[in-house]
């Protein structure tokens, strides 16, 4: 009888490998994406930006200076606060002057000059106006601020005076979460539906499909824009903020669908599916252990994608007016109030809610590309 | 010597103009090449035998064309409002005069005769008599088909018609057995119950007149579903579409709108009957261009000069933004008043189906905390640089506007009074948040619904809800839409809502009606179903609670039947305070300001005028017919 | 072959019939009916002259039927070609829409065309100067189109064309050219105007352009074939040229069925900014105003235009690969 001994294996079989090719070689799927993850630059600044930026979303009312409703009679359309660290050639670290109001009774436009007499200096951890963190206890630490009678305006204010910094951090949690809770949504989904007619095939496979391409065929701006029309806007602003996720996420799960479909449809004639199968798993085992993992990366890269198409899907509805609207603060409510030629003449600094939009959607793309990248080099 | 001053007497009576002989009046230079080739009668044969002699700048010229920016094509009514040519209309100083009548009697109230012009025509040539009141009265108004709801309301008193008698060509008779003091406001307005139709031009859609055969072959021809929405989309006098209508108003539109179209052209009408102090007949400019824009682009439009006159879709708050462009675009801007009597108001609803929401909002010192706590300077001083007038109803003394009735306007900002008031009321509980707490326990909020389409309206109430936060009442604001808002208000559900207010006209004449100050139409959100009682007869609705109430809609009922105008003066005066003390609306500020953009070189624009749509047709009241350019053209 | 497309043009009916029944749907959620909007705006308004019309027009236009009749005339009329009548505008729908076809064809196929011309070097750049700065560069201002939103940006070049270029603002021509006959001067007068909502459209569809390019290109370029190819001494250009190129354009062809309701739904914000005579404001005011004719067959031509579209893209790409014929599907 021939033992191991006799297999036909080189010499130097047997011999210990190199410690990192060891660890390459016995990495688990999901090592060897970050890993490769890793080497897309842009992909991974994109993530180090979007966990900080949800990670900062559930300390809104700590970071932001002022308060969402906060409005400072004295001080409309505000132009960004310049910050100063030299005064008259001392350093005096980071503070803002006063400020006079005139109204020009000519073009009757507010008109702010900088009162140098007067200096109030920026604090970090400052006290400022109280809110109510999670709505669980009292509070009123934030994280930066400026001393008593000063006014911190970094970004302006708006036309009630209120601080256009603020509005952005606390727009921000709204817009964030929109684009999470819609992929959820779609998600799930596309998931039930993917997988079931994936899976089974055949009739409810055809019924599905038909199903899914009544959904495609409708553009997706105009169907937003009727189903919105359709939302009761009298609803609490909670229930029109579910309602508007719903909405997004339900035009959105199709694609996702399909893809679920077409690598069920690949994946289960392979053969590790079929041993499963064979040993005596139920449907749902073998979907959940078996044929799920083996795209679960393309899932993701899928809803990277489809997040950012949220967010700006969001913005187009608040402008039509048919999404969020005052006194719910989001990104779009923001940029719905400064569409129009004053702000963009006149008070330029209201659009600045754009360059947020733009950056996350940016880093969204990054992150969905390079993880595709990095997932499956070769499709 | 004798010859000397015998021509000297016979220069002066030539250049002073003899008595009884009128000079040849010039045509206007637009028509005078169809004149003098005999496609239109001279100009002493198309206006009326007595025409309007209206005073006009000494300057005035003909010639050229005024270009307006409209947001949907519905805004042709603009040719009819702008053109503002009535039976009767409304003069500087607010008093009813005629205008396409030559006179009108009112008897005892209830019995008006107008006197038309002899000689007066359509645009078309046609002669305007009494027989186009006729044809209206029986074959529109009571034609089953074609108004299945019968005659206008306007037309009932108590639900009794009128009986309309035609004793000649020239003169129209309307008489009911009781007085009618709403007539000639309406016909004054900007939109009134059109009484008359050029007959000659719709009989042909009509089948009392025409073939049912041939009828039924052109609507067909026309892809209109019976001779009815034939005869009805012909017949559009206020909209004005139909370019072959013939109409009274001094331009008429030219083209058919089709396709593309996003210009309307209208042309001078030949057959106007107004003329200046010189005999020259009216209109002076000779062309009107209506541009349809987008709503949102119009401000934009309009700050690079594309427009002439405008003030339609320009808000206060783009003031700013239009004056600076004045100098490069060519146009200077004015602030007209709007003599609004409330801006924004709010409503609180007296018939909401909460019952402790109800008590409490009938109780009148309710009411008055509400209102005392509203920081209306505050408010004026933010949105409105102070430009508004505050008060909880707005009313002039005058049309220059310079008084302001303060006893009505009831403005004071006294949050100790507020507070001491709700103490009074029992509602002294409240909550760990600060807030006051109901009768039953629960929380005072209001909820304020709002037609979700202003962010005026919102920003007002953003200022509020930190002022009642003071006296411990929170306000919640919940944005709708404009149908679904007056359906809660009408089902009780909706306990407050937001809009502008009641009476858009605080100017107080006894000619005017009074009713934005009584509960008597469905339309105030205030009192819906008291309203809806009214107007109902009893049949609808629920009949007011509160005494005051019912005394304003027994003084309402006088002041319809009262012909004497010391006492319609009387009850006018008795319903303005009895609003004031039961604040049963709660105005924040009225007296708010309009852009009016004027292109240099028009004239006839007055730097400050009032804004108001009823009455006052917009630029109506101010004749745009007697605009012009200077040196004829732009 | 036959088979195929008898098998899916049966299926198209189906789809359809539930695509109608979806709009129906939509367009009749929001509560009340045209009229009652109306009857609102205009006792807001004040105007008291056409109130007299609305219980002539409830009758004539059935709004007192109940749903489904109403679903049923209208789906009739579809059939017949018949799109229902619009009572904002008072006209047939098919009136109303077909004026607007054409400027809203002009609009989209500039996008499209933009897209393909900007899309097409910057693809091909990428997928052969993998990595490199130009790249990177390029890849990030496509990205850039698509994630600025597009209203504000047709707001901004909208400000900008103004100023700087004295173009007058708003609609596709300036004031008086519309009416104007066709010829050159009107040409330059359209391609002044039409260069903002061209660039901010397509400025969306771009980035994905190039994206989906550059994968493919790139795949393709490390085919085998390729490399023997080289090896076999065939100059870079003409190889790329020859085959990668064109096999890289293939989902391309698939995708044109797609291609044009994307853009028409995607021209709406701008055109609704710019206030353009194209169907995107049309849609908006009847989706508001509760136009049910002139929004729900509007709906419906959309549609109907992405399911053929697709239908036809099918057929073409059944055309070129044998096995999507044999019913294995195609993974998108």
């Amino acid at each position: 009888m021939r033992g191991p001994a006799t297999l036909p294996m080189p010499a130097a079989a047997g011999r210990p490998l190199p410690r990192e090719q060891e660890r390459y070689y016995l990495a688990s799927q999901r090592r060897l994406i970050w890993w490769r993850l890793q080497r897309h630059r842009l992909a991974m600044a994109s993530l180090w930006f979007l966990l900080a930026l949800y990670a900062l979303v559930p300390f809104v009312e700590f970071l932001a200076p002022y308060a969402v409703r906060a409005r400072h009679a004295d001080a409309l359309y505000f132009p960004p606060q310049r910050l100063h660290l030299f005064h008259e050639g001392q350093f005096m670290g980071p503070f803002v002057y006063g400020h006079r109001m005139t109204i020009n009774m000519e073009t009757l436009k507010r008109e702010y000059q900088e009162d140098r007499s007067q200096r109030f200096r920026m604090r970090l951890f400052a006290r400022g106006e109280p809110y109510r963190m999670w709505g669980l206890w009292e509070s009123d630490l934030h994280l930066f601020g400026v001393e008593g009678g000063g006014t911190l305006f970094l970004l302006g204010t708006d036309r009630l005076g209120r601080d256009m910094l603020s509005r952005i951090i606390y727009g921000a949690r709204i817009s964030l979460t929109i684009g999470l809770v819609g992929i959820t949504v779609s998600f799930v989904l596309a998931l039930i539906f993917g997988g079931l007619s994936g899976y089974y095939g055949g009739t409810v496979d055809l019924a599905i499909q038909r199903f899914i391409e009544v959904i495609r065929s409708f553009p997706e701006l105009p169907l937003w824009m009727a189903l919105s029309a359709a939302l009761p806007a009298r609803l609490e602003p909670v229930l029109v903020y579910v309602g508007i996720t719903v909405i997004l996420g339900v035009i959105e799960w199709t694609g996702l669908a399909r893809s679920v479909r077409g690598k069920l449809l690949a994946v289960r004639e392979e053969d590790f599916a079929t041993g499963a199968v064979l040993m005596g798993g139920s449907p749902a085992y073998v979907i959940r252990k078996h044929l799920l993992p083996a795209f679960t990366s393309h899932l993701i890269v899928s809803a990277t994608l489809s997040i950012p198409r949220m967010i700006l899907g969001e913005t187009a509805l608040s402008f039509l007016g048919l999404g969020l609207r005052p006194p719910l603060t989001s990104w779009g409510v923001l940029l719905s109030e400064a569409q129009n030629m004053n702000a963009v003449v006149l008070y330029p600094w209201l659009m600045v809610p754009v360059v947020m939009v733009v950056c996350t959607v940016l880093a969204f793309n990054f992150l969905g590309d390079g993880l595709r990248d990095a997932a499956d080099p070769h499709a | 010597m004798r010859r000397w001053m015998l021509g000297l007497l016979a220069g002066l009576c030539m250049s002073a103009g003899l008595p009884g002989v009128a000079p040849a009046a010039e045509e206007p230079p637009a028509l005078a090449a169809r004149v003098a080739a005999g496609g239109l009668p001279p100009l002493a044969r198309r206006l009326p035998d007595r025409p309007l002699k209206v005073q006009t700048e000494s300057e005035a010229a003909y010639g050229g064309e005024l270009r307006l920016l409209i947001g949907t094509p519905k805004d042709l009514k603009l040719l009819f409002v702008y053109g503002y040519a009535r039976l009767v209309r409304f003069d500087r100083d607010y008093q009813i005069v005629p205008d396409i009548v030559e006179r009108f009697e009112v008897t005892e109230g209830r019995i008006f005769t107008f006197h038309l012009r002899k000689g007066h025509r359509w645009s078309d040539g046609a002669p305007f008599t009494s027989a186009d009141f006729r044809y209206w009265w029986e074959h529109v108004a009571n034609n089953p088909e074609l108004s299945p709801a019968g005659p206008p309301p306007l037309l009932l008193v108590d639900g009794e018609v009128p009986s309309v008698e035609t004793p000649d060509a020239w003169t129209v008779r309307y008489r009911w057995s009781k007085p009618h003091n709403l007539l000639l406001p309406d016909q004054a307005g900007a939109a009134p119950t059109m009484l008359y139709r050029p007959a000659h031009y719709l009989k042909q859609f009509h089948p009392a007149f025409t073939e049912p055969q041939k009828l039924a072959a052109l609507a067909k021809a026309e892809r209109r579903r019976s001779w009815a929405a034939l005869h009805n989309a012909k017949d559009s006098m206020y909209v004005m579409d139909n370019p072959d209508l013939p109409t009274l108003q001094p331009w008429r539109l030219a083209v058919a709108p089709r396709g593309q179209v996003q210009v309307f052209e209208a042309q001078r009408n030949p057959y106007f009957h107004r003329v200046d102090q010189r005999g020259r007949q009216l209109p002076y400019i000779d062309r009107l261009n209506l541009v349809l824009a987008s709503p949102a682009v119009i401000a934009v439009k309009t700050s690079t000069g594309e427009a002439d006159l405008q003030a339609r879709y320009l808000n206060f708050d783009q003031y700013t933004f239009l004056k600076k462009n004045e100098r490069l675009a060519g146009y200077r801007v004015y602030l007209w008043s709007t003599a609004a009597t409330a801006a924004v108001a709010l409503y609180p609803n007296l018939t909401t189906s909460d019952p402790v929401m109800r008590s409490l909002l009938q109780d009148r010192r309710f009411r008055l905390a509400l209102s005392r706590a509203i920081d209306r300077e505050e408010i004026n001083k933010i949105l409105f640089y102070g430009f508004g007038v505050p008060g909880q109803i707005v009313v002039f003394r005058d049309p220059t506007l310079q008084q302001v009735d303060l006893r009505i306007a009831n403005a004071r900002f006294d949050l100790a009074e507020a507070n001491r008031l709700l103490d009074e009321m029992g509602l002294t509980a409240r909550d760990a948040r600060g807030f006051r707490l109901r009768p039953d326990g629960k929380r005072l909020d209001i909820i304020v619904e709002t037609a979700g389409e202003s962010t005026e309206q919102t920003d007002v109430l953003e200022l509020v809800a930190d002022t009642w936060a003071q006296i411990g009442v929170e306000l919640l604001i919940r944005p709708s839409q404009r149908e679904v808002l007056r359906r809660r208000i009408f089902s009780g559900e909706a306990v407050m809502s937001v809009g502008v207010g009641g009476g858009e006209f605080g100017l107080p004449t006894p000619d005017l009606s009074p009713g934005w100050l009584a509960p008597v139409s469905e339309a105030h959100p205030q009192w819906c179903q008291w309203g809806l009682y009214f107007e109902s007869n009893g049949r609808r609705g629920q009949p007011p609670e509160l005494p005051a109430a019912q005394r304003l809609v027994e003084l309402y009922r006088r002041w319809l039947v009262s012909t004497e105008r010391a006492e319609r003066a009387r009850i006018w005066a008795e319903m303005l305070e009895i609003n004031a003390e039961e604040v049963f609306m709660i105005g924040i500020l009225g007296g708010t300001l309009q852009p009016v953009i004027v292109a240099n070189g028009l004239r006839g624009v007055p730097e400050k005028g009032i804004y108001a749509w009823d009455p006052g047709a917009h630029f109506g009241l101010y004749s745009p017919d007697t605009f012009y350019w200077q040196g004829g053209r732009r | 072959m036959l088979r195929y497309i008898l098998h899916r043009l049966l299926l198209l009916i189906p789809t359809l019939l539930a695509i109608s029944l979806v709009t129906f749907v939509i367009i009749q959620l929001p509560p009340g009916d045209y009229l009652e909007t109306l009857m609102t705006e205009l006792q807001a308004a004040g105007e008291k002259a056409d109130l007299q019309k609305l219980e002539f027009l409830r009758t004539q236009y059935g709004l007192d039927q109940p749903l489904w009749v109403q679903y049923w005339t209208w789906l009739t009329g579809l059939l017949r070609g018949d799109l229902g009548y619009s009572f904002e505008y008072d006209r047939p729908v098919s009136a109303i829409i077909g004026e607007r076809l054409l400027l809203t064809f002009v609009v989209s196929l500039g996008a499209i065309l933009f897209t393909w011309v900007v899309a097409f070097p910057i693809g091909v750049y990428s997928a052969t100067h993998q990595y490199s700065w130009a790249d990177h560069a390029l890849t990030f201002l496509g990205f850039l189109g698509l994630a600025t939103p597009d209203f504000l940006l047709a707001l901004v070049l909208m400000f900008i064309s103004f100023t700087w270029f004295g173009v007058s603002v708003g609609g596709l021509f300036s004031p008086g050219m519309e009416t104007a006959p066709w010829g050159w001067a009107k040409i330059v007068d359209l391609l002044q105007h039409l260069w903002i909502p061209v660039l901010v459209i397509g400025s969306s569809g771009t980035a994905g352009m190039i994206r989906r390019l550059r994968a493919n290109l790139l795949d393709e370029l490390k085919k085998p074939y390729v490399v023997t190819a080289r090896a076999k001494g065939l100059s870079p250009g003409r190889l790329l040229v020859k085959y990668p190129l064109r096999i890289a354009l293939n989902p391309f062809i698939s995708d044109i069925g797609n291609l044009l309701p994307e853009v028409v739904s995607g021209s709406i914000i701008v055109s609704i900014v710019m206030s353009l005579a194209t169907t995107g404001p049309m849609l908006l005011r009847a989706l508001r105003s509760q136009d049910m004719y002139l929004a729900g067959s509007f709906l419906m031509l959309l549609a109907v235009l992405t399911v053929v579209g697709i239908f036809l893209s099918d057929l073409a790409l059944a055309v070129l690969d044998p096995r999507i014929r044999q019913g294995a599907g195609r993974s998108r």
